[in-house]
C-alpha cells in the first residue's frame, strides 16, 4: 500500500468520527457554538504542535499563502454549509450536493496542477464521488419494531 | 474536516437569490454550490502548500486562516440568546472540542497525505469517503439503520479504496 493512501485512510477514519461526534455536539447546542468550539479545539491543536513539533520558518511566500488560504476556505466551506441547511434547503439534499466538491478538487488539479490519472485511478475517483454522495443521503425515516 | 455540515433544517419552501433581476437560484442552492467552491479550491491549495510546508507547520498556518471567520461567529455566538441548560451546554462544548481535535488531527493525516507524493485528484475523492465511517459507526454503536442506498454507498467506497490503491 502506498503510504499517502495510509495517511488518506486515517484522515478519513477520524473524520469520520467526527461525523458522530459532531451530531452529538448540535444536537445539544446551536451549528455556531459548535463550530465555534470546533475552531477553539483547532488553536489548542495548534498550541500542542507548536509546542512538540518545532516546525522551522524560512518558508516560501506562496506555500504560506496556500495554507492560511487553506484554513480560510475548509472554515467558510463549513460555514456556507450551514447557510445552506439554515436557508430552506433539505439535509438529504445539500449534503449531498456538497459531497460533489471533490470533483471540482480532480478538475482543478488536473487544469492547473497537471495532474494526470490512469484509467483506474480516474474509475476509482468518481467511484469515490459516487459513492461520497450515496452515503450522505439520508435513510428512510424506518418504524421501529 | 473535516468542518463538515450537520442536519439542522430541513424545511418548506426556500427563499430566492435575485442577482441584478437576471438570475433567481434558491438561497440554499447558492450556498451550497458556493460550499463546493470553497472546499474544492482548499484541495488545490493544499496540494500547492504540500510542496513547501510540512503537515504540522500547515496546521499552525491552516488556524491562522481560519481565525478571521472564528471572530466573526463569536461575534455572532456573543449576541445570540439560546434557551440551552448549561448541563446540554457542557456537554454539547465537550462533543465540538473533541470534534475539533479529531478534524484537527485529520487534517494533519490529510496533508500529510498530499506530502507523502498523494495526487489532489485521488487524496480528494479518497477522503471525502468519510461518511463510510461515520455510517458504519452509527449502524453498529447508535444501532442506525441503513437504507438500501446508503449500503450501495459504503459498498462502491470499498470498491473506490481498492481501486485507488491499486
Amino acid at each position: 500500500m502506498h503510504v499517502w493512501l495510509g495517511f488518506a485512510v486515517l484522515a478519513l477514519v477520524l473524520w469520520g468520527i467526527t461525523g458522530v461526534t459532531q451530531k452529538l455536539s448540535t444536537n445539544r447546542i446551536t451549528s455556531e457554538r459548535s463550530f465555534l468550539w470546533f475552531c477553539w479545539a483547532m488553536v489548542a491543536l495548534s498550541g500542542a504542535v507548536l509546542f512538540i513539533a518545532h516546525p522551522h520558518w524560512g518558508l516560501g511566500r506562496v506555500v504560506v499563502l496556500c495554507s492560511i488560504a487553506g484554513g480560510a476556505l475548509n472554515g467558510l466551506g463549513a460555514w456556507t454549509s450551514f447557510r445552506a441547511l439554515e436557508s430552506g434547503g433539505k439535509a438529504s439534499i445539500v449534503i449531498s450536493l456538497v459531497s460533489l466538491y471533490p470533483l471540482l478538487t480532480v478538475i482543478l488539479a488536473i487544469l492547473l496542477l497537471r495532474e494526470r490519472l490512469t484509467l483506474v485511478q480516474t474509475a476509482g475517483a468518481l467511484t469515490a464521488i459516487a459513492a461520497a454522495i450515496l452515503l450522505s443521503m439520508e435513510a428512510p425515516h424506518q418504524p421501529e419494531a | 474536516m473535516d468542518t463538515n455540515a450537520n442536519t439542522k433544517a430541513d424545511t418548506v419552501s426556500a427563499p430566492l437569490v435575485e442577482q441584478n433581476g437576471f438570475a433567481r437560484i434558491p438561497r440554499w442552492l447558492f450556498w451550497s454550490l458556493l460550499t463546493i467552491v470553497l472546499w474544492g479550491a482548499w484541495g488545490l491549495v493544499s496540494k500547492v502548500a504540500s510542496a513547501g510546508v510540512d503537515a504540522y507547520v500547515n496546521q499552525l498556518l491552516y488556524t491562522a486562516g481560519l481565525a478571521p471567520l472564528m471572530i466573526f461567529v463569536a461575534w455572532t455566538v456573543h449576541k445570540q440568546r439560546s434557551g440551552e441548560t448549561s448541563q446540554a451546554r457542557a456537554q454539547g462544548v465537550f462533543w465540538a472540542f473533541l470534534t475539533g481535535i479529531l478534524g484537527g488531527v485529520g487534517n494533519i493525516f490529510f496533508f500529510q497525505a498530499l506530502v507523502k507524493g498523494g495526487k489532489a485528484s485521488v487524496v480528494a475523492p479518497v477522503t471525502a469517503l468519510f461518511p463510510m465511517i461515520t455510517v458504519l459507526l452509527a449502524l453498529i454503536f447508535l444501532k442506525e439503520r441503513l437504507g438500501r442506498v446508503q449500503w450501495i454507498g459504503l459498498m462502491l467506497a470499498f470498491v473506490a479504496i481498492y481501486l485507488l490503491s491499486e
